[in-house]
């Protein structure tokens, strides 16, 4: 008359062990599910009759009553339909009650049977500990990499209640890996020209320097952008495991084998909302944006076209590295530790050579006012882009692809990850002068820019760790920072702001 | 009401402020409506049509007529004489003896002039120095170094106050003697652009502002093209720095040509849009503008000094800083096209061109590195005293 069934629910990017009581009694035939169900998780109740009657067993005509405990927090989704009908069939005796021990249940249920893959399956596998995880047959390669205990795919519901009543072996799936349909990430070979943008891109990947790209409309921004995650060294298995249960939670689609390896890419349009963005919903706390792109490139285009709140909101992750989402009942903490990439034109018009541009100063002021401000001083590399010579366009000659390129990104991560513990970028302002130390040239050329009101004290910082990278590249065995590498990344710090206010 | 103890008002100005400044009344109806009257009397006639003569009449739409009277019962001319006292604006209508002389000849001359500052500059030798409102960099130099050394030379500068070119010039002939002339398209006392309002104010205590328009007229788009002809006419050569194909510059050049005022255009890179229209007007004859000596000669005066071999105080550059400036003379350049141009490392480009640029020899715009004149200094036209800086900027 009454059965317990473990299973689990996604709450932001984590899962949440749930257990499923049910209760038949007497009294008018009837369902009822208490424990705060969200609406998807209600009409569970129609679902789990249909495939309880196709597999060709019997809906009890009693009072029924589900729980789901604990019951203050709420359940979204329909990964307990798998539970609630193996509770309801347990506890009306078609199952003997002592067969879910040891077992765990997550999935959704077709009006056949059949049982359906779930957006959530790593993160909800993974708080399952080490019970035997029963989960849909198709989301078997991400249900393993998380799994504690044993998983057991099952395609039908049919199939679970043979194997618990008449203690048949479980069902063999075949583990098919699907065709890998992901777009192949693209090679920095394609690129032709473009020397100071290619640059760029290795510093950034190599120093994990956050970068905006300014250019006109056509000038690549956006194809160097997405070049950047071919150059990202591949995830360690920690991040990888964090970033397949975000990505896994969001519903976003895996890679064949269930597993994020590769550093993730997101773009969002400028449209996106403020919770789009940065992750939310009023109890769902879905991960947002930033939360998918943890560990890897988050690339705004036309950054100036965001919403000045969207833009906001970013301040804090890019500090913290996680982004804390309260709603009045719930609130999570969701990973966001990514790399961001942004592009803007110089002005409305595009602008272009010299007295080419033809926005007036106010309209110019407005376009680049939304850019200005705190989010600006987060780049360490602001980089002009031009569009490539006609010449380099049509050239056949291919340049330097990814892969030479990734082999360097590699060696300067190896070097700095033994000499700080993290990348270049995440030097601290007071280990500089340990792990970045000037030569008196360098030490001038800073003085000087220093004086002429083009730097400032936060920006001095981010060059000095630009420069420690640009350094690191250059295989300079000295450990040294010299002019050179100043000079250069100073040449990478893009006045985005008035021309001059006089030529206006 | 309060008096201003200090300022003597003309009641005649105030007369001339009012009648200038209905709607409608262009230079060609106020010059006829003062041919027949006194504008104290002009100012009774207007505000009553019906004792209007049947002959002064039929020159005047009866709605343009109507609408005068309106809106002559609503103005204080009390109040007109005391704004135009506290801001020292003055005027002379054509044919008085202030009115200036070259005006008088003109095709369309102006019925009343209302100015700001010191007319007699007007008896000095003037030189109209106008451009685009999107100059280059060295375009900007150009034209202020060559107003400060007209200014230097005696030669007052006249232009129109605009951003860009004009606002350069000015700045020049400020930085030299004060000789500085501008011919705005609105109200004496509303500064525009907005941007300008410092080198406004200045250009009224130490040069002249001069305008046809009363104090109150707002900068409308179809007043410039009609002030562009009185600053051809004040000219004794204009002088077009940097325009593109069309523009408001070239418009003053037509009007200095019917006028008979000698045009000449400082030639520019082919590659430049800001000099698209001054080579032009130098294929169809204008003559070239090399150094502020061939503009001194066009007005016959002694040429000041050749600045061929003059000391250039900046420090000499190495060979590298050498071929780089090379290839910025033709045109402006990126990092990438010297990257690639001459076979070098981002990190040596960067490092030649931040040395070039702390020793003046490039200046950078978005990206765009330029090569700058010889004159030292020359960015000081580029940068607005601090008062004036960027409005909302960083």
């Amino acid at each position: 008359m009454f059965a317990t069934v473990t299973s689990a629910s996604i709450l932001g990017a984590a899962g949440h062990r749930v257990t499923v009581e049910v209760h038949i009694g007497n009294g008018l035939p009837g369902f009822t599910m208490v424990g705060l169900p969200d609406e998807n998780c209600r009409e569970a109740r129609d679902r789990v009759r249909a495939a309880i009657l196709s597999s060709g067993l019997t809906w009890p005509d009693r009072r029924i009553t589900v729980n789901l405990a604990p019951s203050r927090h709420r359940k979204t989704g329909t990964a307990l339909d798998l539970a609630i009908a193996v509770g309801v069939l347990a506890a009306n005796g078609d199952i003997p009650s002592t067969a879910m021990t040891g077992l765990g249940c997550v999935g959704e249920l077709g009006l056949d049977g059949s049982v359906r893959p779930v957006p959530g399956i790593a993160p909800m596998v993974g708080v399952l500990g080490d019970l035997d995880a029963v989960v849909p047959a198709r989301s078997i390669h991400e249900a393993q990499r998380a799994a504690g205990g044993r998983v057991r795919p099952v395609a039908h519901l049919g199939e679970l209640v043979a194997v618990l009543t008449d203690s048949a072996p479980w069902p063999d799936h075949e583990m098919v890996v699907p065709e890998d349909s992901a777009d192949p990430v693209a090679d920095l070979a394609d690129v032709h020209g473009q020397p100071v943008a290619r640059r760029a891109l290795e510093i950034a990947a190599a120093g994990s320097h956050h970068m905006l790209l300014v250019g006109p409309p056509g000038s690549g921004k956006t194809m160097l952008a997405r070049r950047l995650p071919g150059l990202l060294p591949r995830l360690e298995r920690e991040a990888a495991m964090a970033v397949t249960m975000i990505h896994s939670a969001a519903g976003v689609r895996l890679p064949p084998l269930g597993y994020v390896d590769l550093p993730p890419f997101r773009a969002p349009h400028h449209s996106s909302s403020n919770v789009a963005l940065v992750g939310g919903g009023s109890h769902l706390l879905r991960p947002g944006e930033i939360s998918l792109a943890h560990c890897g490139v988050l690339f705004l285009d036309e950054l100036g076209e965001f919403a000045p709140s969207v833009l906001d909101a970013l301040r804090q992750p890019l500090e913290e590295g996680v982004i804390h989402v309260a709603r009045a009942q719930v609130h999570a903490d969701l990973p966001a530790r990514f790399q961001l990439v942004a592009a803007t034109n110089p002005c409305p018009c595009g602008g272009g050579p010299p007295g080419a541009c033809h926005c007036d100063e106010s309209s110019r002021q407005r376009y680049l006012r939304r850019l200005s401000g705190p989010l600006m001083d987060r780049f360490d590399l602001r980089v002009a882009v031009h569009p490539p010579d006609v010449d380099q366009i049509l050239t056949t000659q291919d340049s330097e692809s990814s892969a030479v390129v990734a082999a360097r990104v590699r060696d300067v991560r190896r070097i700095s990850a033994a000499r700080s513990g993290g990348t270049n970028a995440e030097l601290s302002g007071a280990s500089l002068d340990q792990h970045a130390p000037l030569t008196s040239a360098a030490r001038a050329v800073l003085r000087s820019e220093l004086e002429r009101n083009r730097l400032t004290g936060r920006g001095l910082h981010r060059i000095r760790r630009v420069a420690r990278t640009i350094a690191d590249l250059d295989g300079d065995p000295e450990q040294v920072i010299d002019e050179i590498h100043v000079a250069e990344a100073l040449s990478m710090r893009a006045h985005v702001h008035s021309r001059v206010p006089e030529i206006a | 009401m309060s008096t201003e103890p200090q300022a003597v008002s003309d009641p005649q100005i105030a007369e001339l402020a009012v009648l200038a400044g209905l709607s409608g009344m262009g230079p060609r109806r106020l010059r006829l409506l003062l041919a027949h009257l006194e504008p104290e009397n002009a100012l009774q006639v207007l505000a009553h049509p019906e004792q209007m003569s049947e002959e002064l009449a039929a020159l005047y739409p009866v709605e343009l007529r109507n609408r005068w009277a309106t809106e002559l019962q609503s103005c204080d001319l009390g109040h007109v004489a005391n704004h135009c006292a506290r801001l020292g604006i003055d005027a002379a209508r054509f044919g008085s003896p202030k009115y200036p002389a070259m005006l008088l000849a003109d095709p369309v001359p102006p019925a009343v002039v209302f100015w700001r500052g010191d007319l007699s500059l007007l008896s000095s030798r003037r030189v109209g120095i106008v451009g685009t409102r999107h100059p280059t960099r060295s375009g900007v130099a150009t034209a202020g170094t060559l107003a400060q050394e007209l200014a230097e030379a005696g030669v007052a500068v006249v232009s129109g106050l605009a951003l860009g070119i004009d606002g350069a010039a000015h700045r020049g002939a400020l930085s030299a003697r004060g000789r500085a002339i501008a011919v705005v398209g609105n109200g004496p006392d509303r500064p525009y652009p907005r941007a300008h309002t410092q080198l406004w104010n200045q250009v009224c205590s130490e040069g002249v502002l001069i305008s046809e328009w009363p104090p109150g007229v707002a900068p409308d788009a179809y007043r410039f093209p009609m002030r562009n002809r009185i600053l051809a006419a004040l000219s004794e050569v204009v002088v077009v720095v940097e325009s593109r194909e069309s523009g408001g510059s070239l418009s003053t050049v037509r009007e200095a040509l019917v006028r008979g005022v000698t045009v000449m255009a400082v030639p520019g890179s082919l590659h430049t849009r800001a000099s698209s229209g001054t080579n032009q007007l130098l294929c169809d004859g204008a003559a070239p503008v090399t150094c502020t000596d061939d503009v001194l000669v066009a007005l016959g005066l002694n040429s000041i000094r050749r600045s061929d071999g003059a000391h250039d105080p900046r420090p000499a550059v190495d060979e590298l800083g050498g071929r780089i400036l090379e290839r910025c003379r033709v045109r402006p350049q990126t990092l990438d096209d010297l990257c690639q141009g001459l076979s070098i490392t981002v990190g040596v480009a960067a490092l030649a061109l931040a040395r070039l640029e702390r020793d003046g020899w490039v200046g950078e715009t978005d990206g765009w590195f330029e090569v700058l004149g010889a004159w030292a200094g020359a960015d000081a036209y580029l940068t607005p005293s601090s008062s004036e800086a960027i409005p909302y900027g960083p």
